[in-house]
């Protein structure tokens, strides 16, 4: 496994050298010390413990860009990590028994060359193009923007693993796994004369992970981007398993600013939940069922002050038992109200789904929120309130709220103070208190107009 | 262990806050030597000299697209008829060494009937300006509609990279229900979503790996967000895990889910007589709640406990030879119709977890 804290000192020392050389530097800082109680264990008939956990967090983050070069245009640095203390008990998702831990969220360098004909990327980043899927990766990648609105990509790797010691060993959080990532895409995109935006994008991909050697993801994916009309946008992609022989996903949409007031959706999407395992999962073998949830919604701008929302989607989901197929839902509206420096906003939400076993399971969710400045200072606050149709834990309801205020202090600094209590299934009472303190400056040695 | 680490990020966070007073001074181009006011005023044809970018469809790195007139042209002769001039005045073209930070069409937008190199070009660069001076987007948007760019994050067929601008939020919003549909923009159009965003911003959501903690949780005074997860998550994720299987998925791996699991003594390995998350009837054939179903429904739900390889619980019955072995009943054992015909004939000892439960 790597070492991540070699990892990380090698990006920040980067970062660090980076920085004396680049026209624009952004950098955050940002500490967080939370105090509360999460549950522990117990056994049949036994009170489970409540352990006080503490944790101190210290985030980073550096950016800079437009470092000065000899080789490559636009060349940045982007540095993002953290590291954090538990001064209690060892939170759940510290992922290990260490009280020190940290990790690197995104960390590379990238640049340009050949009048940005060429984009060279090194270091951790997402795949976002193509079939992808959001896979965290240290390695690199690259893309060629060629003539005729021709592109291709590529990208090598390894997918991230969990950070430091897990308490069960080397054991990763990552979701896909494997030990070897590699795939690339090819693109073509077409502008279509009229309005500005219109025009065609249309991409081939490809995602390959192994583990050992073994097949862990090997999937083709077709994606586009169809853009008719100026107010009008159809997005489509496609991803097939190509081991298991099956679609894995596929979705369409269409997103049409109907007015300028009105903004609408139409969405299709289908997957097969078993393909998001690795294909090196025992539990890859047992099933083949698939999911197809279709729906839309609209948002509106009713005043200059208040925009509207409503969105609804249908879920046919397997019963597990042949081929026949049970109806859920998911529906949620949306108002938000804001005047001056005051926003407030109230949403409501339902979903009904399968749960583990016959029964369905589902909640009825409300939540009110607002938030107002006050000169350097501000005030904000959320309540949600949950009824959940099956009890969880002998409970069937969830009642939380947050209560924060902030100042703006000099030279970018910012403190935060806030504090969140709440009734759940879990906890019969839960209160948290949160304290941080924020940097956040950008440094521009040029200026860009 | 990482007692170094905070060191290191000290250092470093230091070093980028340092950095403002100890870097030189941005180099720039040679300055402008061409005196360009008077001449716009005087009406002097902008061709005369950028004769070629009527023809340009691009706009090329270290490409001044400017020719200058011949020695005693008509063209300057026509004002300029003195001998001084000609004796004084030397033009040469500056070297521009820095790219363009826009992409453009000049030849198709100066097709256009009504186009002007004036209608784009207000203040056109003066002699001593090291910088051009750049065009207000209004230039533009006088022109082009940009609302549906916005919602569909379409930024790069002109702008080269936008992440060094301070970007005016309210007007860059994502419409609608964004959450929901920035994957399927983000797809074919990802150097899109890179004009504007550092993969910090897609971190914010998408590292379930490498985060230090659920956003809501560190923001929770950034009320307006659409944080996933905010509130009692806990209580809700398994229903929002059966609802969508494939999205926690994305982000979490099944050690993930075990963590704290094992903590909550949900899993065997966990303790001797572990809770039991599962209904009654959970091991009885035919029952309502009979865990086959529950698995052909939702086998990611079982991975967030069982995806332990060879030791998951799974084989003990389902091996050959095992409990739930029955080769007459259930002749292709617990796998789906799917699997045994894509599967038929393959020799079972070709990988490792094939012989977990095909040890022959």
């Amino acid at each position: 496994m790597r070492s991540t804290p070699r990892l990380f000192a090698a990006a920040l020392a980067i970062a660090a050298a980076a920085t004396a050389r680049a026209d624009v530097v952004e950098a955050t800082a940002t500490t967080v010390v939370t105090a509360g109680q999460q549950l522990r264990g117990a056994l049949t008939g036994q009170t489970p413990e409540l352990d006080t956990v503490l944790p101190a967090y210290e985030l980073v983050t550096v950016t800079a860009r437009d470092v000065r070069n000899p080789l490559f245009q636009n060349l940045e640095v982007v540095v993002a990590g953290w590291g954090s203390y538990d001064l209690g008990e060892v939170r759940w998702s510290a992922g290990t028994t260490d009280k020190y831990t940290g990790d690197l969220t995104t960390g590379y360098v990238r640049g340009q060359l050949f009048d940005r004909a060429l984009t060279l990327r090194a270091g951790r980043a997402f795949v976002v193009a193509g079939a992808g899927r959001m896979l965290q990766l240290d390695g690199a990648d690259l893309l060629v923007r060629l003539p005729a609105g021709v592109s291709l990509s590529a990208f090598g790797g390894l997918p991230v693993a969990q950070r430091f010691r897990t308490r069960a060993g080397e054991k990763s959080w990552n979701p896909t796994g494997g030990d070897l990532a590699y795939g690339g895409r090819l693109g073509w995109s077409l502008a279509l004369p009229g309005a500005f935006g219109r025009g065609l994008d249309l991409g081939a991909s490809a995602v390959v992970v192994t583990d050992g050697g073994e097949t862990v993801r090997q999937d083709a994916g077709l994606d586009l981007r169809f853009q008719p009309v100026a107010g009008l946008v159809f997005t489509g992609s496609g991803t097939y398993a190509l081991e298991a022989g099956r679609l894995a996903e596929v979705g369409v949409a269409a997103l049409w600013s109907a007015t300028r007031k009105t903004f609408v959706t139409v969405d299709f999407r289908k997957l097969a939940p078993d393909l998001f395992l690795s294909r090196a999962s025992i539990l890859s073998v047992f099933t083949d069922k698939e999911r197809t949830d279709v729906g839309g919604g609209v948002r509106y701008q009713l005043t200059e002050a208040v925009n509207v929302g409503l969105d609804a989607h249908l879920l046919l989901q397997p019963t597990g038992v042949g081929s026949t197929t049970e109806n859920g839902y998911e529906a949620s509206a949306r108002a938000e109200w804001e005047h001056g420096h005051t926003r407030v906003g109230g949403e409501v939400t339902s979903l009904a789904s399968g749960g583990l076993g016959a029964e369905q399971n589902g909640y009825v969710g409300g939540r009110l929120f607002g938030r107002r400045e006050l000169g350097r200072a501000f005030l904000a606050g959320d309540v949600q309130l949950y009824a959940i149709k099956q009890a969880i834990n002998g409970s069937t309801q969830s009642l939380t709220g947050s209560l924060s205020a902030g100042y703006l202090l000099a030279g970018g600094w910012s403190a935060v103070l806030a504090g969140r209590a709440g009734v759940t299934p879990f906890l019969e009472r839960q209160a948290d208190l949160m304290v941080k303190l924020v940097y956040h400056q950008t440094y521009r040695v040029r200026e860009v107009k | 262990m990482n007692r170094h680490l905070l060191l290191a990020v000290a250092a470093a966070f230091l070093a980028a806050c340092a950095a403002k007073d100890t870097k030189p001074a941005a180099q720039a181009d040679p300055p402008y030597v061409f005196p360009h006011s008077p001449h716009v005023e005087g009406d002097v044809d902008c061709t005369a000299c950028h004769a070629a970018i009527v023809k340009d469809s691009r706009l090329e790195a270290r490409v001044r697209h400017v020719a200058l007139p011949r020695k005693n042209s008509d063209v300057c002769n026509g004002c300029h008829d003195d001998k001084d001039f000609k004796a004084k005045v030397k033009l040469a073209i500056p070297a521009r060494t820095r790219g363009f930070e826009v992409r453009f069409n000049h030849a198709a937008h100066l097709a256009k009937p009504g186009v002007t190199c004036t209608g784009c070009h207000q203040a056109p660069p003066e002699a001593g300006q090291t910088q051009p001076s750049r065009l207000s987007m209004s230039a533009c948007t006088a022109c082009h509609e940009h609302q549906a760019d916005y919602a569909a994050g379409k930024c790069t067929p002109c702008h080269v990279d936008l992440k060094r601008y301070e970007k005016p939020v309210a007007a860059f919003q994502h419409a609608g229900d964004f959450m929901k549909t920035h994957g399927g923009l983000a797809r074919p159009t990802a150097e899109s979503c890179a004009a504007c965003h550092d993969q910090t911003f897609c971190a914010d959501c998408h590292s379930g790996t490498t985060a230090p903690a659920r956003q809501s949780v560190l923001f929770p005074e950034a009320v307006q967000r659409d944080f996933i997860h905010r509130g009692d998550y806990q209580s809700r994720h398994q229903i929002e895990a059966g609802a969508n299987p494939a999205s926690c998925r994305k982000c979490h791996g099944s050690a993930f889910c075990d963590s704290c699991h094992t903590q909550r003594n949900l899993t065997q390995s966990s303790a001797l007589q572990p809770n039991n998350p599962h209904p009654a009837g959970w091991g009885t054939l035919g029952s309502g709640d009979f865990h086959g179903a529950a698995a052909r429904k939702n086998i990611v739900a079982c991975a967030a406990c069982h995806d332990n390889g060879a030791a998951s619980i799974c084989v003990l019955c389902h091996r050959v030879g095992g409990l739930a072995s029955d080769p007459v009943a259930r002749p292709n054992g617990p796998h789906p119709a799917s699997f045994v015909s894509r599967h038929k004939g393959d020799d079972k000892t070709r990988t490792a977890t094939c012989l977990v439960c095909h040890p022959n």
